[in-house]
């Protein structure tokens, strides 16, 4: 009898491990807690911003799970597992037994102490939203229809305001969206800069710089700290009123579940380079929740990888995760970055250019001739060839590193020698072109323009400087 | 003498010229003939330059093995010889023992006769052609898709009346020059052209976006694509339930391709993949043409049916100025796959497992459907079974110099000389033929007339202009001569017109039917289309009508970069070469300057190499040392190296598509040293 794997949650994580356990021995259960079908998390932010419709984020549909013989519960509320009898227990009382059990219980947006963000009743503010979820991002899209109907009907009044609480790269990532849409937004960042658990001061202060002139005020080395029904009150003693709070100041891996069922857990659930739990080796994790080597991820690719090797393992393959090399990358309309590794931890020498004027800068940690980390904020020039060189752990000349952040030389204009050839179709030099008196008198002597045609440019113009008398350079290339 | 109308002996363009001369034919160009309109390229105005050259064969030859010497013998020894070679290696491991390799140079009067020479006359089931490493991929793809494989399922000349023009993987400025001038029309007209390749190419230098991927990516960048045309919602919804199957299925393939990701695995900038995508989105006009670097790789197929996704969602696809379509590389790369060259076919793109389309060829040849074997192996698994246990013992090569073009060709030419006779029929000596037990000496382009079927399905005539040589005979002389002696059940014809009838008659009612096609036709009518001008526009060849979109996955090139081979390695033509050079190199107003490595200079610098150093490359299967071109328009982590000269392919690795078994000679991982 196959194996029974039953697999707590449904985001990309689960749905990388369905896709890989397709044509397998196994009997797969997905339990999603949400009711929607699994979807691509990461481009919500697209969907707020309107660039990307929302019933394009489907990952995979219902009846795709049900050709392949999944069995996905959509709406599927895990209440506890019992280890001792391999089974999960639903909220509703139902029992399902597993041979192996992989939690993809991903992670939780976390609350920051904002006095007043909850109420007496335990619910959240009307006007604060997280944003984690596609429902989240539904009621977030709803609330400011709200705001904006009430707006219009009120000739003269300014448009909705927001504020983001956090300014990481979901945060940004929101903030921009909003303000795509009119929105009249603020991001506060306790930390002292943007994006400081990616980037430096440096960096930081340029993405700033762009997020104003897009519109947008940034609050940095500053807590909101009290809900009022005027806005947020900083601690720095600033009051922003807003119609909106969201809070996207990070999440925590979700591993609730994992802890009352008594299996360890640091900050995410501890697992081995098998991604099986180091208290029960019929229990693994995998994505955001999963802790490796005392690491939490938070991020895609590495949650994919670990979604490859575990498929593999439950084929019976060998396989084992050594953790991926991450790149992480902002995703909203005028703001470029990306973070290749970690740059302000990785260990190595730093080639770093910035340009304040133009609003860059880029940084490439070179460790051994490799490139170990890199932050490329506001000039993402050559970031698919970096990107490349630091994936494939190219091994790079001493010069390289500096030159992949210089502007690509132009081609300069040159003159060209008589000898040099013009028209590739006839093979005809420059020379036999000055030769001729006119275009008519070139194209009967030599035949030049008449194949592909892609040299009747120089060659008029070749023709024009013999008819000047003089040389002037030709651009060639 | 009145100048001949014929066309250009190289490219699937087929070029229309004129000759004239008696001994050496002079060329002149042909304005009315609609696909080139009067232009050639170098290589057309200098195709007679191997009219009385020294290097031409006219004597059969045969080598003696233990001396390696030639000898000039008459053609009744050799093809005795060549037929008791057959005949000894038949007796003793059956009809399989021999093996055929055509061409897609050939005519399809000889392809056909090839393939039933080889069913018929000798009974084996071991042939195919070079043409599997040409367009197999796209054919493969074709098919499944769209019910059928026509390289463009429209004219050339429609080209021009795109909005966007998306090219991946060509570089038709260098390798086929007169279509380049379609290009500058579109854009005079408003239109904008894509090129997609890992060197900045001439052509494009002609495109409005040139992008440039990781070799062996263009599969996840036409995912990439598709997904922000879901995103957008421009995908057109009412042709994709009216006329396609599967759009579900590939929509949910491409919801985990955002941007970013794409830009990770391909090295196209996010931001590009979105300019492609937006310009894609807004344009009534959309047309894909793939070429060899989107095709040859082991992911070749796939990598087509992701850009025929493409054309599909956004509707284009039997609209006119719009669609997809291949761009075929050999002169008759389109006839060659038609009429029973491939392992898998019969004529008239039949399969050869289907009982109907054995029934019908065999009543037209005058054979039991029995007496014809199945499907054999394709090309590159043929060669690389010469000579083995289960292998074939004795090959004849007709218009192929394997040599120089096949992948992994160290071990390839191994396999060849483990044979016990290798017969080549050529009108130099090319490198296959050097090591060749019987060389035929065979008529060339001008001297024969016959059909090809260019890069459109358009059937062409190339007639005759003058003598050929004496102790020079047809591809077809021979294949009658061997087929007489070897006691075939039915007579071959020799004279092409006839030859032609008899293909019309084998391939009626095949996706490709030829039977209503005459030589007064072609000449009337400046060629004829086979299955009409334009396809597609109101169905798909499947019996539902309906194209099927296709679900696929990025998997990669086969070998990826690693600490000792780093960088990767693609091969490709220039303009002035053709194939494996076997005919341009011998023609001395081509130039000839050898092959060379073309790199970065951000790599350059790092392996400390300038202009003209020597330079040594090597992958797992191979090493050639060539002169270095230091040049900004290539991707700093991929070197280029011509295939045209002995050695690219010594390199090449011999990954096979699953479907098309296309080898990949696009991408390997290799090392680059200063040498010397």
């Amino acid at each position: 009898m196959a194996d029974r794997v039953v697999v707590v949650g449904g985001g990309m994580a689960a749905v990388r491990l369905a896709e890989e356990l397709v044509g397998a021995d196994v009997r797969l259960t997905i339990l999603a807690d949400e009711q929607h079908a699994p979807y691509n998390r990461i481009l919500l932010s697209a969907v707020l911003e309107g660039t990307h419709a929302a019933d394009a984020l489907t990952l995979r549909s219902p009846a795709w799970f049900e050709a392949h013989g999944i069995d996905l519960r959509l709406g599927a509320r895990v209440l506890e597992i019992d280890r001792e009898a391999r089974e999960v227990v639903l909220v509703d009382g139902e029992r399902i037994g597993y041979d192996r059990l992989v939690l993809a219980t991903g992670s939780i947006p976390t609350l920051p102490p904002i006095r007043g963000l909850v109420r007496r009743d335990g619910t959240l503010h009307p006007k604060v939203h997280p944003f984690r979820s596609l429902e989240d991002c539904r009621r977030l899209e709803s609330s400011l229809a709200e705001v904006q109907a009430q707006r219009d009907s009120e000739p003269g009044s300014e448009p909705p305001r927001a504020v983001v609480v956090g300014g990481g790269l979901l945060g940004l990532q929101v903030a921009r969206a909003l303000s795509v849409r009119g929105v009249l937004t603020e991001v506060v960042e306790g930390a002292e800069h943007l994006l400081a658990s990616q980037v430096g001061p440096a960096a930081g202060a340029v993405l700033a710089r762009d997020l104003r002139r897009l519109g947008t005020d940034v609050y940095t080395g500053a807590r909101a700290i009290r809900m009022t029904d005027d806005g947020v009150r900083l601690d720095n003693g600033a009051v922003l009123p807003t119609d909106l709070i969201v809070l996207t100041a990070g999440g925590r891996p979700s591993t609730a579940l994992a802890r009352r069922a008594e299996l360890m857990v640091g900050r995410g659930i501890v697992v081995d380079s098998t991604l099986t739990s180091v208290s029960d080796d019929r229990i693994h994790a995998i994505g955001d929740c999963a802790e490796h080597r005392r690491r939490t991820t938070g991020f895609v690719p590495p949650a994919w990888e670990q979604a490859e090797v575990l498929a593999r393992l439950l084929r019976g393959e060998p396989a084992s995760y050594v953790g991926l090399r991450n790149v992480a990358r902002l995703r909203a309309t005028g703001l470029d970055v990306a973070v290749l590794g970690d740059p302000q931890a990785a260990e190595g020498e730093v080639v770093e250019v910035t340009n304040p004027i133009a609003g860059s800068h880029r940084r490439l940690v070179v460790h051994g001739g490799r490139i170990v980390a890199a932050a490329l904020v506001g000039d993402l020039s050559r970031v698919g060839l970096i990107t490349q060189l630091y994936d494939r752990g190219t091994i790079l000349g001493p010069d390289e590193p500096g030159q992949l952040l210089l502007p690509e030389a132009a081609d300069a204009p040159t003159t060209l020698p008589d000898e040099a050839e013009v028209c590739a179709c006839a093979g005809v030099t420059a020379g036999e072109i000055r030769a001729c008196e006119s275009m008519s008198q070139c194209v009967d002597r030599t035949r030049a323009t008449t194949g592909c045609g892609g040299c009747a440019d120089v060659v008029r113009r070749l023709l024009d400087a013999g008819r000047a008398g003089s040389r002037p350079p030709v651009p060639v290339g | 003498m009145s100048p001949v109308e014929t066309h250009c002996p190289y490219c699937s363009l087929q070029c229309g010229m004129r000759l004239s001369g008696r001994r050496v034919p002079e060329v002149s160009s042909w304005d009315e003939f609609p696909v080139n309109q009067g232009a050639l390229c170098r290589k057309g105005w200098t195709a007679a330059g191997l009219y009385g050259s020294r290097e031409r064969l006219t004597s059969p030859l045969v080598r003696d093995r233990e001396t390696g010497e030639w000898s000039a013998v008459s053609w009744d020894v050799a093809l005795d010889r060549v037929a008791d070679g057959i005949r000894a290696a038949q007796a003793s491991r059956g009809p399989d023992a021999v093996a055929v390799f055509g061409g897609g140079g050939l005519t399809n009067e000889k392809a056909y006769s090839l393939g039933k020479f080889a069913r018929v006359a000798l009974g084996t089931s071991q042939i195919d052609y070079n043409g599997r490493w040409c367009m197999s991929s796209a054919a493969s793809a074709g098919i499944r898709a769209f019910g059928v494989d026509r390289g463009l399922p429209f004219p050339l000349a429609d080209v021009e009346e795109a909005d966007v023009l998306v090219l991946v993987g060509s570089n038709l400025a260098e390798t086929m020059p007169p279509a380049a001038r379609h290009l500058d029309r579109l854009r005079e007209r408003g239109g904008r052209v894509v090129v997609i390749d890992p060197r900045r190419t001439p052509t494009a230098n002609r495109a409005d976006l040139a992008l440039q991927p990781v070799p062996g990516t263009d599969l996840p960048l036409a995912m990439g694509v598709l997904h922000l045309l879901v995103a957008q919602g421009a995908v057109d919804e009412d042709y994709l339930a009216a006329r396609t199957t599967g759009w579900d299925e590939v929509r949910e393939s491409v919801a985990s391709w955002w941007p970013e990701r794409v830009e990770r695995v391909t090295g196209i900038e996010a931001a590009e993949v979105r300019a492609l995508a937006a310009m894609l989105a807004g344009s009534p006009r959309v047309m894909v043409l793939t070429a060899r670097g989107a095709e040859q790789h082991s992911t070749g197929s796939d990598t087509v049916l992701a850009w025929i996704n493409v054309a599909l969602a956004l509707g284009m696809v039997g609209k006119r100025g719009a669609g997809y379509g291949c761009l075929t590389g050999q002169g008759n790369g389109q006839g060659g796959r038609e009429h029973g060259q491939k392992a898998d076919q019969l004529p008239g793109y039949r399969r050869i497992d289907d009982p109907a389309a054995r029934a019908h060829v065999a009543g037209v040849w005058g054979v039991e459907p029995d007496s014809l074997p199945g499907p054999g192996r394709s090309a590159y698994e043929l060669l690389d079974a010469l000579g083995t246990d289960s292998g074939p013992s004795a090959m004849l090569v007709f218009g192929s110099n394997i040599v120089v073009s096949a992948p992994n060709a160290t071990h390839v030419t191994s396999r060849l000389e483990a044979l016990d006779l290798l017969v080549v029929c050529d009108f130099v000596m090319s490198e296959t033929a050097a090591i060749a037990d019987v060389v035929l000496p065979v008529t060339q382009w001008a001297e024969e007339t016959g059909t090809m079927t260019n890069l459109e399905g358009r059937v062409v005539l190339r007639q005759k202009a003058i003598t050929p040589p004496s102790g020079v005979l047809s591809d077809l002389d021979v294949i009658a001569g061997l087929a007489d002696r070897l006691g075939s059940p039915v007579p071959f014809t020799t004279e092409p017109e006839e030859v032609f009838a008899e293909l019309g008659r084998a391939s009626e009612g095949g996706p490709a039917d030829y039977s209503a096609i005459t030589y007064d036709r072609i000449r009337d009518e400046s060629g004829v289309f086979w299955g009409g001008e334009r396809l597609f526009a109101d169905s798909f060849a499947h019996a539902d009508g309906r194209a099927r979109m296709l679900a696929v996955e990025h998997r990669g090139a086969a070998e990826q970069p690693c600490a000792d081979y780093p960088v990767h390695l693609t091969t490709g033509r220039v303009l002035a070469q053709y194939q494996s050079g076997a005919q341009t190199r011998r023609v001395r107003s081509l130039p000839d300057d050898g092959p060379f490595v073309e790199l970065h200079p951000l790599l350059a610098g790092r392996l400390g190499i300038t202009a003209d150093d020597s330079v040594r490359i090597s992958t797992r299967r191979g090493t050639m040392t060539a002169p270095a071109r230091v040049v900004t328009t290539i991707r700093p982590d991929t070197v280029f190296v011509p295939f045209h000269w002995v050695g690219a392919n010594r390199l090449t690795n011999d990954a096979l598509d699953p479907a098309s078994r296309m080898p990949e000679f696009k991408v390997c991982a290799a090392s680059v040293t200063a040498h010397g």
